[in-house]
């Protein structure tokens, strides 16, 4: 007995060192102006995309995840008992304290990038202009091989609608919720490229219409020479905006390109240098060092600062966030940048944001740390005033970026970890080095001012709250 | 005395290093090409061709290595020679060592209007990628040699450190 308790203690020593398996775990969550409000362990599933939808008098999370792990490719469903490879997670979050998982879609199977469902978004078929007005459709990429449509009007029963497969790679699309038109991220099979854009007229979801393709030229098939780098996503402003802001590259050789919408769905379809070109009114060329994963539109911003100044009172801003990508600061610094895009054929980097390193080691507490992603709902209750960025192992970041000139940290949440979180890994002396560390991957906002966290180590979802000095930034009582 | 024996060790350590980084009738050389986003490689030319070798972490498709020839195209570093090249042909599976991948030649414009053949190749390993570029003589026999070197200790060991992170 006496050997047995010994044992125990010193493995609990041994794991307080940090010395078995995986090492480092953050055993407390850590925030400053932000609470956790309520949680869902979304079956230990590696999460991707959020987005929250007001349906009828509920709120639901739909939550895109990436594939499996080496150990579990297939985490079991224990709704279903059964094993099901990662695809959307479907969580009624009316009540925020007590988030209640509704159902597992499966995905694409395979791990990590290589299956799951990761991307997700949500519209009304009342809003859209020939759906059927009962419907509320869910757009969800299947691994990488296909888009799908799914009816989700009842959340807990989803019926398929409609499959575009026959694709090389998928990711993260943007759907216009008024008009129907769809820029489905796309790895058609003879581009030169992973990922271009597909556009599509998803007014009837069930009816899915090929408008044209869509990339930078070299990437079309058939061209020569260098390949300019993979999109990662675009975001549109609509019919009234007529802008659609595109964001190539992850880590690397990031581009902003700001492209005329209707030039783009009325010039001529085939896939021509001249054709490609047609709609670009300008580009933003970004270091090597850098990509450009999420885009974020915020126009017609009033700056303070600016105020009395004749000209250049409000400024078009586009938020951009690159994506960190490898663990333990192998690479250079992903991170947020603001560009002033007021004069289209001159956008310029106008500031930069991160989180100080040094403020929680985040370089040795393993996993990735660096941006990923930023909230993409324009509901007013944050946009132009708030901006979230999901951070890896430094959480999520609260950012008040009324004046984007001089963006500044005004709260922040890191989750503890669970007994689910999964390991990460960096290779040293030909073995590998794990350890365990929250992974935020992305956040959403709703409309009634909630934040949602989701993990890429398999954490799960974190509903958050302002507290304090940081809800007087978004107005929040 | 002890000077003169200093300066021989030195000679002799120079001399050890040279014969473990170099193989016979390979020069290592400065890595030519300006920075960009990747770390720089290691180049080395014998007489009648030269390559460039370089690990890019993390920058490989996990589960599907090296796929096709555009996939070459796009992650090789032919580019850094002539942006504008044009593949010769069809590429073709390859393997270095333990590596295995695609290799594809191209025609190049050199800097002074001449075209030059190249011979790319992409090797992956996980979700690691190693690329290499030929440059010179394009002959079979040339090419044949020169991929001999590549999985040579002289490259390999030094490839095998950077992505085991030694």
């Amino acid at each position: 007995m006496k050997r047995q308790i010994m044992l125990i203690a010193g493995l609990q020593f041994m794991m307080a060192c940090g010395l078995a398996g995986a090492t480092n775990a953050q055993q407390q969550p850590e925030a400053s102006n932000m609470r956790l409000v309520g949680m869902n362990d979304l079956q230990a599933r590696s999460a991707y995309q959020p987005t929250i939808h007001h349906q009828g008098d509920r709120w639901i999370a739909y939550i895109g995840h990436h594939g499996g792990t080496d150990e579990i490719p297939s985490p079991v469903n224990p709704m279903t008992g059964k094993a099901e490879p990662n695809g959307t997670s479907i969580v009624d979050v009316t009540d925020p304290v007590h988030p209640k998982y509704l159902r597992h879609i499966p995905g694409q199977e395979g791990k990590y990038e290589g299956g799951g469902a990761q991307m997700v978004r949500v519209c009304d078929g009342k809003s859209l202009p020939k759906a059927d007005s009962a419907a509320v459709y869910m757009l969800r990429t299947f691994g990488s091989e296909a888009h799908e449509i799914w009816n989700v009007a009842d959340p807990a029963n989803p019926v398929l609608i409609t499959r575009l497969g026959g694709l090389k790679d998928t990711h993260k699309s943007w759907w216009e919720c008024d008009t129907g038109i769809a820029f489905l991220v796309s790895g058609a099979a003879d581009w030169r490229t992973r990922r271009m854009t597909q556009v599509y007229d998803l007014g009837d979801p069930a009816h899915p219409v090929k408008i044209r393709d869509f990339g930078l030229p070299g990437q079309e098939p058939g061209a020569t020479g260098a390949v300019p780098t993979d999109l990662h996503g675009p975001i549109s402003t609509g019919v009234k905006g007529n802008r659609v802001y595109f964001g190539y590259g992850t880590n690397k050789g990031g581009i902003l390109q700001i492209v005329d919408r209707e030039k783009l769905l009325k010039g001529l379809a085939a896939p021509t240098p001249d054709n490609l070109r047609y709609p670009e009114i300008a580009r933003l060329a970004m270091s090597s060092w850098n990509g450009a994963h999420t885009t974020f539109p915020m126009l017609q911003m009033p700056i303070a600062e600016f105020a009395k100044d004749k000209e250049g009172g409000k400024r078009d801003i586009v938020m951009l966030v690159d994506e960190a990508i490898l663990n333990e600061c192998a690479e250079p610094r992903q991170m947020v940048w603001f560009a002033d895009v007021s004069i289209e054929s001159r956008p310029m980097m106008i500031s930069s944001w991160t989180v100080p390193e040094a403020s929680g080691s985040f370089c040795q507490r393993g996993g990735r740390f660096g941006a990923h992603s930023s909230n993409e709902s324009m509901d007013p209750v944050f946009y132009e005033k708030m901006a979230f960025i999901a951070f890896f192992n430094a959480g999520v970041r609260a950012l008040d970026i009324r004046d984007p000139y001089h963006p500044r940290e005004v709260g922040y949440f890191i989750p503890a970890v669970t007994a689910a979180t999964d390991k990460r890994c960096v290779v040293v002396d030909g073995k590998d080095r794990c350890k365990t560390a929250i992974q935020t991957n992305n956040v959403e906002t709703d409309a009634r001012g909630y934040i949602y966290i989701v993990d890429r180590a398999n954490t799960g979802l974190h509903i958050l709250e302002l507290t304090a000095s940081a809800r007087a930034v978004a107005g929040l009582p | 005395m002890l000077g003169r024996v200093a300066v021989c060790v030195a000679a002799l350590a120079g001399l050890l290093t040279a014969a473990s980084d170099s193989a016979p009738d390979w020069q290592r050389i400065a890595w030519p090409f300006t920075r960009d986003a990747w770390p720089e490689g290691r180049a080395w030319r014998s007489d009648v061709i030269e390559v460039y070798v370089r690990p890019k972490i993390g920058f490989c498709n996990c589960t599907t290595g090296v796929a096709d020839d555009e996939e070459v195209d796009r992650v090789s570093d032919v580019d850094l020679i002539d942006e504008r090249f044009t593949p010769l042909q069809p590429g073709r599976e390859i393997r270095i060592a333990d590596l295995a991948g695609r290799s594809r030649l191209y025609q190049l414009k050199m800097p002074n209007g001449s075209l030059r053949a190249a011979e790319a190749i992409a090797l992956s390993r996980k979700c690691d990628l190693v690329v290499a570029l030929l440059s010179g003589d394009a002959t079979d026999q040339t090419r044949h040699g020169a991929h001999e070197f590549l999985a040579s200790d002289a490259v390999m060991t030094w490839v095998h450190d950077v992505l085991q992170g030694r």
